[in-house]
């Protein structure tokens, strides 16, 4: 028992606390290496710019509508691609799903290019 | 007579515009809901937008209001019970599940430890 709780002791890491006065304590040793990366934590996984590109060009590319070779990062939807309103809707509702975002209605008239689809999505809270 | 105020013309066609977006919007949304597996939803939304796209060339406001009046009729009728809401959009199950806690709550972590340790 007495090695067992001496074990555990020995095995416990302490938790960064923030001081009154807001700034964070120095972490120890055990902690720097995984102070970065939370494994279990569903915070952390906000997108990286490219990724979020990425996905939104194959997804406006796997349109049928579209001709995928004209598809760059600032091309706008209707003027370039040569798609309607109701195509954009369309465009918006695959993003939707793909990021398992929900944009509202005012936004979603707003969105009318991939520049502004990917400027969106990357700066939404809740984006994966 | 509607030619002579354009403004108002282009004014009103623009709404009209924007109501018919945000009914294809809920409407394929619907779509959705009823369809769960993908094969038959992409028959549904391509019947839809044949729908929409016999009236695309009506230029009459009035037409186009009653017509726009007769699709949301439509759409309410067919509203799904149960929608598929993301979950931390409002109306979702994980909606204010979590809600980050006030300022200046601190917790004092010592594990239980007591006084007489």
């Amino acid at each position: 028992m007495a090695l067992r709780a001496a074990l555990i002791r020995h095995l416990r890491v302490p938790v960064q606390t923030l001081s009154p006065a807001g700034r964070v304590s120095q972490p120890s040793v055990a902690n720097s290496l995984f102070g970065s990366i939370r494994f279990m934590s569903s915070h952390d996984d906000h997108l990286s710019k490219e990724d979020v590109a990425d996905r939104v060009l194959s997804v406006v590319k796997s349109f049928p509508k579209v001709d995928p070779s004209k598809v760059t990062p600032d091309v706008h939807f209707q003027s370039d691609l040569g798609l309607d309103s109701l195509d954009n809707v369309e465009i918006l509702m695959a993003l939707e799903e793909e990021f398992k975002l929900e944009i509202p209605d005012k936004e979603a008239d707003k969105i009318d290019s991939c520049k502004l689809a990917i400027e969106y999505i990357h700066n939404h809270p809740m984006a994966s | 007579m509607s030619l002579a105020s354009t403004a108002a013309y282009a004014a009103r066609r623009a709404a009209q515009r924007e109501r018919v977006r945000i009914l294809y919007r809920r409407a394929l949304k619907d779509t959705l809901n009823w369809a769960v597996h993908r094969h038959l939803f992409y028959e549904d939304a391509d019947n839809l937008r044949a729908r929409f796209e016999v009236n695309r060339g009506v230029e009459d406001p009035d037409t186009i209001d009653r017509l726009i009046v007769d699709g949301e009729a439509q759409y309410n009728k067919w509203r799904h019970p149960d929608p598929y809401i993301v979950p931390w959009a409002p109306g979702g199950s994980k909606f204010t599940r979590n809600p980050t806690p006030p300022e200046g709550i601190e917790i004092i972590y010592n594990y239980g430890r007591e006084d007489n340790d």
